[in-house]
C-alpha cells in the first residue's frame, strides 16, 4: 500500500535511492547479491502468472526480455545520458550479429572470441557515423541516424557475399563453459550470459555517471552550448557516448546471432530501433532502473498477451506518444531528489 | 512604443549618473586622489591580458562591432557599458569563440584566439557567466562547479571507468576545489542542492562559481547584478572585488551605474558597436559623448 | 555502366523532373512546419501515405474504377482526377492537423525540451503506419488504372506521358499558388511572422495555435497532392511507402535550406534528377543509400542548404 502511494507520488525511485544511500556497505552487498541471485533464478519461475502462452518462457527471457534490457541500457547512454536521439541503434546490433555470423560460419573462432571483434567493429561504426552526424543538432541527428540504420540493412540486403536477402544460416552456438551447455531447447545458459552482460553495462554506466564523463554527458544533455563554453570537449564526449552505446548494441548482436542460428537483413529494420527507444522512454530516460523496468515490461507484455503481440509496434508507438505527453520522465524518472533533503527527512523514512 | 521606453531608460541612466556624481563631489577629492594613485601604481606593473585589435563583426550587413580596440590589464576590473544593442554581449561572444570575428582579432597573452574551439578557449583561461542564467539545472551546485574544474583534468573516460589512480586523485581534488570555490563565493551551504531549485540570487552566484571552477585568467561577467536588490548588489560588489583581489582579471557588463562606479578600475563604453570612451570611472561619467550616447542626440536619434 | 545514362538521358531527365515535383510537394510539408516550429515533422511521411490510400479508396471504391485496363472516358476521368486530388489533399491535411493536435500541441504548451517532442512525433508516425499495416495486412494495395500510360509526344527520345505531364503541370501550379499564398495572404503573413519571431508575433496578436494548425494543414494538403500524383504514376501503395519518399523529400527540403519555400522547389527538382541519374548508374537498389549520402553531405558541408540564406545562428 505504501509502495503504491509512493508510485503515485512518483518518487519510488527517490525512495529506493535514499534507502540505498542509508544502507551500510554490508547491507548493500546483501541486497545486491540477493537481487542478482533472484534475477538469475528467473528461468525457473516460468509458471502461473508469469508464463507466456504466445511463446516459450525460457526463450522469451533471453529474447526479447534480456536482449531488450541490454540494448535499452546501451541506448540509454546515448539518449538518456547525453540527450542524443539515435534512431539507428539497430545498425550496431546488426553489425554485431553479422560479425558473429560471418566469422562463426567461415572461421573456427567461437562466440567468446568473436565477441570483442563484434564490439570493436560496432564501436568503429559508431565513430564513423558519429564523426559527421554528431556535429548536427537534435532532429537532424535523429534523421541521419535513422538513415544510417537503413543503409546498414540495405547494404546487407544487396551484398550477395553475405547472403543478401537470404541472410546467413547455421551460426554456431557458443561452446559450453564447464558444465553449462548452450542449446536452443534450454536457454538458461543464454539468459545467464545476458544477465552478466546487463550487470556489466549497469556497472559501467553507474561508474561513469559520477565521473568526469558522466558530468560531461549530463552537461551536454542539459545545455550543449554552455557545456562547450565551460570547457567540455563536446564532440569527444558525444563520440564516446555513441561508441559505448554501439559497443553494447554490438555485444547484444553477437549473442543474438549465436542464439538464433540464423540471421537475415529483415531482422534489423527501423522497427527494432523504435522498440528499443520505446523501452528507454517508457521506463524513464537516464535512469538505469527505469530503463530496465520499462524494457522488461515492454518486452514481456506482448509475449504474455496475444493481442499486443499482433500489434506490438502500434502499442510501442502509442507508448511513446502517451509517455511523452503525460509522463515525460517515464515510469521511474531520473534523479530529482537532493541529498540535503534526504538527510533532513531521514527520521521520517 | 520603443521610443518611450528609450526615453525612460535614458532618464534613469541620467539620474543615476547625476546621483553618483553628486555623491563623489560630496565625498571630496580624497577618493579621487586614491583612485588616481592606485591607477598610477597599477600602470607600473600592468600587463595586457586580453587585447581586442580592430575587432569588427557584421551579421548579414549589420555591423555589431566596428573596429573596436580594447586592452584588459592583468588584475583589473574593467566594466563594459553602453546602451542596449551597443554590442557588449557580442564582445563576450567573440572572446569566448561563439562568434567569429569578421576582421580583427582577439589576443590572450598575445596569443590569437582566432579559429580556436570554444572549449579550448576555456581551457587556456577565459570563462564566462550568462545574462540569462544557464546553469545545469539537474546537477547539484557542487557538480556544476566540478564540471568547471573538469577542464584541466588529464584523466579521461577510460581512466574513470577502470578507476586509475590518477583519475581517483583528480576526482578527489576537483571535489575539494569545488567546495573551496563555493566557500569563497559564500554559497557552500547549497552544495548538495539541485541548481534549478536554488534561490535566484544563489543561482547567479553559482554561475560565477562554475566559471571560477575552470580556473580562468579572465572572468567575463554578463550582468551579474540583474534582478538584485540594493543589498544584494553591495554583497555582489564585494564578491567581485574579492575575486579581483584573489588574482583574477574581471571583464564586467553591467547596467547598474553605482555598482560599476563603485568597483571598476576602468570603464569602457560602447555605442552602436564603437568604443566611444575608455578611462577611469570618474572621467567616463563626465564624458560628453557618453552622456550623449545614453541620452541620444537629436540628430542621431532620427 | 554509364551507357544507360547517356542513351536515355532525356527520358531520364523527364522522369527525374516528374519525380522531383512530387518531392517538391512533400518537402513543402517538412519545410513549412520547420519554419514555424523549428522541428522536423516526423509524421509527414505518414501524412503522405494516408493520401495515397485516400486516392485509391476514392477512385476504386467510391467511383468504382475497378476495370483498370485502359483510360476512363474523358468526363469520368476529369471527375476522378478532381475528386481524388481534392480527397487526397483533404485526408492528408486532416491527418496533419490531427498529428499536430495529438503529438505536438500539449508538449508545446508545456514547453518541454525538443527531445520529448521529437519522440512524441516519432511515436505518432509509428502509430499511423502500423495502423495502416494492420488494416492492409502488410500487403501492397493496387490502384486500378484510370489513365493509360500513353505517350503524348516525344522530344529527343523522351516520351511525354499523360501522367508525367499532368504531374508536372499541376504540381507547378500548386507550388506557385502556395508561394503567392504565403507571400500575400493574411494567414501567410502570420505564418511568416511566426517563423521569424514566435514571441513577437504572439505579442502582436497572432493566434499561435491557429497558425501552427494552419501550417500543418497546408503542409498536409501539399503532401496529399503529392500522394495523388504518386499513386497516379506508380499505381500502387503500401503502409511504408512514406518512408523512402519521406526521407528523400526531407533531403530535398534540406538541400533547399529547410524553412525556405522556394528552396524546397530547387531542392526537390535537383534531388529528383540526381536520384534518377544515380539509379541509372548504380542500380535502383542503392537509390535510398544515394539519397541518404546526399543528405549527410549537405548537412555536414552546407547545413543551411545550397539555396538557403546563410542565417547566422545565435547559439549562446
Amino acid at each position: 500500500m505504501k509502495l503504491l502511494n509512493r508510485l503515485r507520488e512518483g518518487n519510488l525511485r527517490d525512495w529506493g535511492a535514499s534507502f540505498w544511500e542509508q544502507s551500510s556497505p554490508t547491507k548493500r552487498k546483501v541486497i545486491a547479491t540477493s537481487l542478482i541471485g533472484f534475477a538469475a533464478l528467473a528461468p525457473f519461475m516460468g509458471f502461473g502468472l508469469l508464463d507466456t502462452p504466445v511463446s516459450d518462457y525460457g526463450a522469451v527471457l533471453v529474447y526479447p526480455v534480456g536482449m531488450f534490457i541490454l540494448m535499452a541500457l546501451g541506448l540509454n547512454i546515448v539518449v538518456g545520458k547525453s540527450g542524443l536521439l539515435d534512431l539507428g541503434y539497430v545498425a550496431f546490433f546488426a553489425i554485431g550479429a553479422y560479425t558473429m555470423a560471418i566469422l562463426g560460419t567461415r572461421t573456427s573462432l567461437n562466440t567468446w572470441e568473436i565477441m570483442p571483434i563484434g564490439i570493436a567493429l560496432a564501436m568503429l561504426a559508431g565513430l564513423i557515423l558519429g564523426l559527421p552526424a554528431l556535429r548536427l543538432r537534435g532532429d537532424y541527428l535523429a534523421i541521419v541516424t535513422l538513415g544510417f540504420g537503413e543503409i546498414v540493412r540495405i547494404s546487407a540486403l544487396n551484398t550477395r557475399e553475405i547472403g543478401g536477402p537470404n541472410g546467413i544460416a547455421n551460426v554456431p552456438v557458443p561452446p559450453s563453459i564447464g558444465p553449462i551447455k548452450f542449446s536452443l531447447n534450454d536457454q538458461k545458459a543464454f539468459f545467464w550470459v545476458v544477465l552478466i552482460m546487463i550487470l556489466l553495462t549497469i556497472w559501467m554506466i553507474r561508474r561513469l555517471s559520477v565521473r568526469r564523463a558522466g558530468r560531461a554527458w549530463e552537461a551536454i544533455r542539459q545545455d550543449e552550448d554552455v557545456a562547450e563554453l565551460m570547457g567540455v570537449h563536446t564532440l569527444k564526449y558525444k563520440l564516446w557516448s555513441f561508441s559505448l552505446g554501439a559497443a553494447v548494441g554490438g555485444a547484444a548482436g553477437v549473442l543474438y546471432a549465436s542464439k538464433t542460428l540464423f540471421i537475415a537483413p529483415e531482422m534489423f529494420t527501423l522497427n527494432v530501433s523504435i522498440l528499443i527507444l520505446a523501452c528507454v522512454v517508457f521506463g524513464g530516460m537516464g535512469n538505469i532502473w527505469g530503463v530496465v523496468l520499462g524494457a522488461a515490461i515492454l518486452a514481456y507484455l506482448p509475449e504474455r498477451i496475444r493481442f499486443i503481440s499482433d500489434a506490438r509496434l502500434l502499442v510501442f508507438g502509442l507508448a511513446l506518444v502517451i509517455t511523452m505527453n503525460f509522463r515525460p520522465d517515464g515510469l521511474l524518472p531520473r534523479k530529482k531528489r537532493e541529498k540535503a533533503i534526504v538527510k533532513s527527512t531521514q527520521d521520517g523514512i | 512604443m520603443y521610443n518611450v521606453l528609450f526615453v525612460y531608460l535614458a532618464m534613469a541612466v541620467l539620474i543615476s549618473i547625476d546621483t553618483i556624481r553628486r555623491d563623489r563631489i560630496q565625498k571630496g577629492k580624497d577618493q579621487e586622489r586614491y583612485v588616481q594613485e592606485r591607477t598610477l601604481l597599477g600602470q607600473k606593473t600592468k600587463r595586457v591580458l586580453l587585447e581586442l585589435k580592430n575587432l569588427t563583426i557584421t551579421f548579414g550587413g549589420v555591423t555589431a562591432l566596428n573596429a573596436v580596440n580594447l586592452k584588459i590589464y592583468q588584475g583589473e576590473i574593467l566594466a563594459l557599458i553602453g546602451p542596449n544593442g551597443a554590442g557588449k554581449t557580442t564582445v563576450f561572444n567573440v572572446v569566448t569563440g561563439v562568434y567569429r570575428a569578421t576582421s580583427g582579432e582577439v589576443l590572450l597573452n598575445e596569443q590569437s584566439l582566432d579559429g580556436m574551439k570554444r572549449h579550448h578557449i576555456t581551457k587556456i583561461g577565459i570563462a564566462r557567466t550568462f545574462q540569462n542564467i544557464r546553469l545545469f539545472g539537474d546537477m547539484t551546485a557542487l557538480e556544476n562547479v566540478i564540471t568547471g574544474t573538469d577542464v584541466h583534468k588529464r584523466s579521461g573516460l577510460l581512466g574513470g571507468l577502470f578507476g586509475m589512480p590518477r583519475a581517483r586523485r583528480e576526482e578527489k581534488a576537483g571535489r575539494v576545489k569545488a567546495h573551496e570555490i563555493l566557500q569563497f563565493i559564500g554559497i557552500d551551504e547549497y552544495s548538495d542542492r539541485l541548481a534549478r531549485n536554488l534561490p535566484y540570487g544563489v543561482q547567479r552566484r553559482l554561475e560565477i562559481a562554475r566559471a571560477l571552477g575552470t580556473n580562468p585568467q579572465l572572468l567575463l561577467l554578463d550582468e551579474p547584478a540583474a534582478g538584485f536588490n540594493p543589498a544584494e548588489k553591495v554583497e555582489l560588489a564585494n564578491t567581485i572585488k574579492k575575486i579581483r583581489d584573489a588574482g583574477y582579471t574581471v571583464l564586467l557588463i553591467e547596467h547598474d551605474m553605482s555598482l560599476i562606479m563603485g568597483i571598476s578600475d576602468r570603464v569602457a563604453v560602447l555605442d552602436f558597436g564603437q568604443k566611444i570612451a575608455d578611462d577611469l570611472p570618474s572621467v567616463v561619467q563626465n564624458d560628453k559623448r557618453v552622456i550623449e550616447a545614453y541620452l541620444g542626440v537629436p540628430a542621431d536619434a532620427s | 555502366m554509364f551507357s544507360t545514362l547517356i542513351d536515355q538521358f532525356w527520358s531520364l531527365t523527364l522522369s527525374g523532373i516528374a519525380l522531383g515535383f512530387i518531392y517538391v510537394l512533400i518537402s513543402l510539408g517538412y519545410t513549412m512546419v520547420y519554419g514555424v516550429l523549428r522541428m522536423i515533422n516526423f509524421a509527414n511521411s505518414e501524412i503522405f501515405m494516408f493520401g495515397t490510400f485516400a486516392t485509391i479508396v476514392i477512385s476504386r471504391d467510391f467511383l468504382g474504377n475497378v476495370d483498370g485496363t485502359k483510360s476512363l472516358p474523358l468526363p469520368k476521368l476529369i471527375l476522378t482526377i478532381t475528386l481524388c486530388l481534392l480527397g487526397s489533399m483533404l485526408v492528408s491535411g486532416l491527418v496533419a492537423v490531427f498529428v499536430e493536435l495529438v503529438a505536438y500541441r500539449r508538449l508545446r504548451a508545456r514547453g518541454t525540451n525538443k527531445l520529448a517532442t521529437l519522440i512524441s512525433a516519432i511515436g505518432i508516425s509509428i502509430v499511423l503506419s502500423e495502423f495502416m499495416r494492420i488494416i492492409t495486412n502488410s500487403r501492397p494495395t493496387l490502384n486500378p488504372r484510370v489513365l493509360e500510360k500513353k505517350s503524348l509526344f516525344e522530344i529527343a527520345g523522351a516520351s511525354f506521358r499523360m501522367d508525367t505531364v499532368l504531374t508536372i503541370i499541376f504540381a507547378a501550379v500548386l507550388f506557385v499558388v502556395l508561394d503567392r499564398f504565403v507571400k500575400f495572404s493574411r494567414l501567410g503573413r502570420a505564418i511568416r511572422a511566426v517563423s521569424m519571431n514566435e514571441d513577437a508575433s504572439k505579442l502582436m496578436g497572432v493566434d499561435l495555435n491557429k497558425v501552427i494548425s494552419a501550417t500543418f494543414l497546408i503542409g498536409g494538403l501539399m503532401s496529399g497532392a503529392a500522394a495523388f500524383f504518386y499513386t497516379l504514376t506508380y499505381e500502387n501503395t503500401k503502409f511504408n511507402v512514406g518512408f523512402t519518399l519521406g526521407l528523400a523529400a526531407f533531403t530535398a527540403a534540406v538541400i533547399g535550406g529547410i524553412g525556405n519555400i522556394r528552396g524546397a522547389f530547387f531542392g526537390g527538382l535537383s534531388l529528383g534528377l540526381v536520384e534518377v541519374y544515380a539509379s541509372s548508374i548504380l542500380g535502383t537498389e542503392w537509390k535510398s543509400v544515394t539519397v541518404f549520402i546526399i543528405l549527410v553531405l549537405v548537412l555536414v558541408l552546407k547545413p543551411n542548404g545550397i539555396f538557403g540564406e546563410a542565417v547566422q545562428q545565435t547559439r549562446a
